[in-house]
C-alpha cells in the first residue's frame, strides 16, 4: 500500500538509496499501489559519483512492500520493507543488479528484473 | 373392566372424530402452511395424523375385544393407551414435534463437514502438529515452477484454528530481506511439511519477531 510521501528502499545497482513515491501511474486517482504498479518518485537519497542525483524525478516499479500480497492459492507473502526498482519508460531497469527476494508476479510485465533477482519467491 | 376399557376406547374415538371435524377448517385456512414452515414434513396434516390414529385404535380395539375375553393381562393395553393419550391432554392441538433453531442445526452440519473434510485431507498425508516456535521445512508445489517443489524453511510464528482453513505464517530470511509466508494447513500444494526444531516460546504469535529478527532495520 504505497502512496504519495511513502519513502521506499532502492532494490539495484542504480545509485539512488532512497526513494519517495510522488505519484501512481495507471488510473487517475488511485489510492495505493501494490506490488508491480509503476510509480512516479524522486530521488532523496543517492551514492555519491552515479549518474542519479539527488531529487531527480524517475520511475520505479514496486517490488515489495510491508503490506500483504495475497495469491491465488490462498497462501499469503508479506516482506519486511517497502522496495523499488528503477525503471526507464519502457519498463527495462536502469540498474545491472537486483537485490533482495522479487515475487513472482513481476514476472509477466517485468521479465528483466526477475531473471536479475537472486531469489524469485 | 373390559367393558369399561371398550366404552373409553368408544368414547376417544368419537373424541377423534370431533377433532378431525374441528381440524379440517382450521387446516383450510393456513394452518398447513405454518406447519410446513416449522418443518411439519412427516406428518402431511393433523387431520390426517389423527385419521391414522383413529384407524389404529378401532382396529386395535376391535381386535381387542377379541382378545380380551381370553386373557386378563393388562399388558394389552398400554399400546391402544399410548395411541388414546395425546388426544385426551391436549384438547384442540395434535401432538407437537420438537426441533432445534434452524441455524443451530445447519451451523451442526456445517461443523460436522468441516470435521470430515479435514480427516479426510489428513487420512491422505501425514501432517504433523506444528506449533509456533517450530522450525519448519516445507516443500511448497508450485504450478509456475513445473520442475521440482521449492523448499521454504523458517520459524513458525503463528497458527491459526479454523477447521479446514487453519493457516500458520512462517517468517525466514531470504536474500537479506525478512519475508513471512502464510500457507493453509491442509492446501494440496504442500507436498511435505516437516519438524526440524522446537524453540521453547512463550506465546502463541510471535509477532515481537520483526523488530527482532528484522535484516533491513536501521539501529
Amino acid at each position: 500500500m504505497i502512496q504519495p510521501q511513502t519513502y521506499l528502499n532502492v532494490a539495484d545497482n542504480s545509485g539512488a538509496r532512497e526513494l519517495m513515491c510522488i505519484r501512481i501511474i495507471g488510473a487517475s486517482n488511485r489510492r495505493y499501489a501494490r506490488i508491480g504498479d509503476v510509480i512516479v518518485a524522486v530521488i532523496k537519497e543517492a551514492i555519491p559519483n552515479t549518474p542519479l542525483e539527488r531529487s531527480e524525478v524517475i520511475r520505479a516499479v514496486i517490488v515489495r512492500t510491508c503490506k500483504e500480497l495475497k495469491r491465488n492459492n490462498g497462501t499469503i507473502i508479506r516482506y519486511d520493507d517497502n522496495a523499488a526498482v528503477i525503471i526507464d519508460q519502457e519498463g527495462n531497469p536502469k540498474g545491472t543488479r537486483v537485490f533482495g527476494a522479487i515475487p513472482r508476479e513481476l514476472r509477466l510485465s517485468f521479465t528483466k528484473i526477475v531473471s536479475l533477482a537472486p531469489e524469485v519467491l | 373392566m373390559s367393558f369399561r376399557f371398550i366404552q373409553r376406547q368408544n368414547f376417544a374415538v368419537l373424541n377423534t372424530v370431533r377433532l378431525c371435524s374441528s381440524a379440517s377448517p382450521l387446516m383450510a385456512n393456513g394452518n398447513g402452511h405454518e406447519l410446513r414452515k416449522l418443518g411439519f414434513d412427516s406428518v402431511s396434516s393433523p387431520a390426517s395424523y389423527l385419521l391414522n390414529s383413529v384407524r389404529r385404535i378401532v382396529s386395535s380395539s376391535s381386535m381387542h375385544g377379541r382378545i380380551f375375553t381370553a386373557t386378563s393381562s393388562s399388558r394389552g393395553f398400554a399400546t391402544t393407551g399410548d395411541s388414546v393419550q395425546p388426544f385426551d391432554s391436549a384438547s384442540d392441538a395434535p401432538p407437537r414435534i420438537k426441533f432445534k433453531r434452524l441455524d443451530k442445526t445447519a451451523k451442526h452440519i456445517m461443523q460436522i463437514l468441516d470435521k470430515e473434510a479435514v480427516g479426510e485431507v489428513r487420512a491422505q498425508r501425514e501432517i504433523p502438529d506444528i506449533k509456533p516456535g517450530y522450525i519448519v521445512q516445507l516443500k511448497v508445489e508450485v504450478p509456475e515452477n513445473k520442475r521440482r517443489a521449492s523448499i521454504v524453511k523458517g520459524i513458525v510464528i503463528a497458527r491459526r484454528n479454523a477447521g479446514l482453513n487453519s493457516t500458520f505464517r512462517i517468517r525466514r530470511l531470504v536474500a537479506g530481506v525478512g519475508v513471512e509466508s502464510m500457507f493453509p494447513l491442509y492446501s494440496p500444494n504442500l507436498k511435505e511439511i516437516k519438524v526440524l526444531d522446537k524453540k521453547k516460546v512463550r506465546r502463541a504469535k510471535l509477532y515481537y519477531l520483526r523488530d527482532k529478527m528484522n535484516a533491513l532495520k536501521k539501529h
